[in-house]
C-alpha cells in the first residue's frame, strides 16, 4: 500500500514516511530532515525553490505537476498565488475530431449530446 | 458494452438523492485575466479552481457484471499531459444509464490555446472503448487592476 508524503503530497511512497525513507518528489529524508524542521517549513522551502522533482532514480510520473499534487493532498494553501481572474464561458462543444490539433488521437468517436 | 451518451466539463455537479445530476455552468472556454505588464505565467502554473468532467453511458444487459473504469487525461495545447491519468470505477445498475464524475482541483493555465480532455474506458487494465473527448480553449487577456 503506497503512502503519502506529508511534505509535498506525493502519494506513492513505497514505505511509511519514517526510517530515512526519501521522498522522490521533494527529497525529504524522514527522521533526518524533519527531525529539526516541521513539515510545513520543509514544504515552504521546496515551494520556494520551484517545487522541482527531486529524484534522479525514480522517474517523474508522466504529467506530474507539483501544484496539482499539493492541491490533491489538501495542501493547496502552499500553492503560490497568481493574480489572475478566471472566467468560464459556455459555447459550442469542441469535439476532438473536429480539431486540427487532435488528429494524432486515434479512434476518435463523435459524441452525440 | 457501454456507449457514450454525454461527456462534458462543468464547474460543479449536484447529485440529487435519486442520483439525477445537475450540471452547473458547462464550459468550453476559459478566459484568464492577468494584470497589465505582469510577468509571464509559469509553464506549470495552475489556477486552483475546482471543476469536473461528467460523463454518462448507455448500458446493456450484463454490463453490471463488468468492472469498467472511466479514464481521463488532460493535455496541454502542445500535446504534453497535465497530471497523471485519472481512473474511476463506473457504478452500473442493470437497465439504467451509468454516470461518472471526475473532480479536478485546478486548471492548468501555463499555455494558451486548445486543451484536450481525452477519456476512455478500461476493463481489467485493457482499453475497451475510446478514446473520445473534447477541447477547452484557454485565452489570456491583460487588464488593468482597477477593472
Amino acid at each position: 500500500m503506497p503512502y503519502t508524503c506529508p511534505v509535498c503530497g506525493y502519494k506513492d511512497l513505497p514505505s511509511p514516511p519514517r526510517d530515512y525513507e526519501i521522498c522522490p518528489s521533494c527529497g525529504t529524508e524522514f527522521e533526518y530532515h524533519d527531525a529539526r524542521r516541521g513539515h510545513a517549513e520543509l514544504r515552504e522551502r521546496w515551494v520556494q525553490n520551484g517545487a522541482i522533482w527531486h529524484s534522479r532514480v525514480v522517474n517523474r510520473p508522466v504529467g506530474w505537476n507539483p501544484w496539482l499534487q499539493l492541491l490533491r493532498a489538501g495542501l493547496g494553501f502552499s500553492v503560490p498565488r497568481l493574480f489572475v481572474d478566471m472566467r468560464l464561458q459556455s459555447g459550442p462543444m469542441i469535439l476532438l475530431n473536429k480539431v486540427d490539433g487532435a488528429r494524432d488521437l486515434e479512434n476518435l468517436v463523435e459524441l452525440s449530446c | 458494452m457501454l456507449k457514450p451518451y454525454v461527456c462534458v466539463a462543468c464547474e460543479k455537479i449536484i447529485l440529487a438523492k435519486d442520483n439525477v445530476a445537475s450540471l452547473i455552468n458547462l464550459f468550453s472556454k476559459i478566459i484568464v485575466a492577468v494584470p497589465t505588464n505582469s510577468p509571464d505565467i509559469p509553464r506549470n502554473a495552475v489556477a486552483p479552481k475546482e471543476w469536473a468532467i461528467f460523463s454518462s453511458w448507455d448500458t446493456e444487459l450484463g454490463d453490471e457484471l463488468k468492472d469498467y473504469e472511466f479514464c481521463t487525461q488532460i493535455f496541454y495545447p502542445d500535446g504534453t499531459p497535465f497530471g497523471e491519468p485519472g481512473k474511476v470505477r463506473i457504478p452500473i445498475d442493470p437497465g439504467k444509464r451509468a454516470q461518472v464524475t471526475v473532480q479536478i482541483p485546478a486548471f492548468p493555465i501555463g499555455q494558451t490555446g486548445l486543451y484536450t480532455v481525452k477519456t476512455w474506458i478500461e476493463e481489467g487494465q485493457t482499453k475497451v472503448f475510446g478514446p473520445i473527448g473534447f477541447g477547452i480553449e484557454l485565452a489570456v487577456v491583460q487588464q488593468d487592476r482597477a477593472q
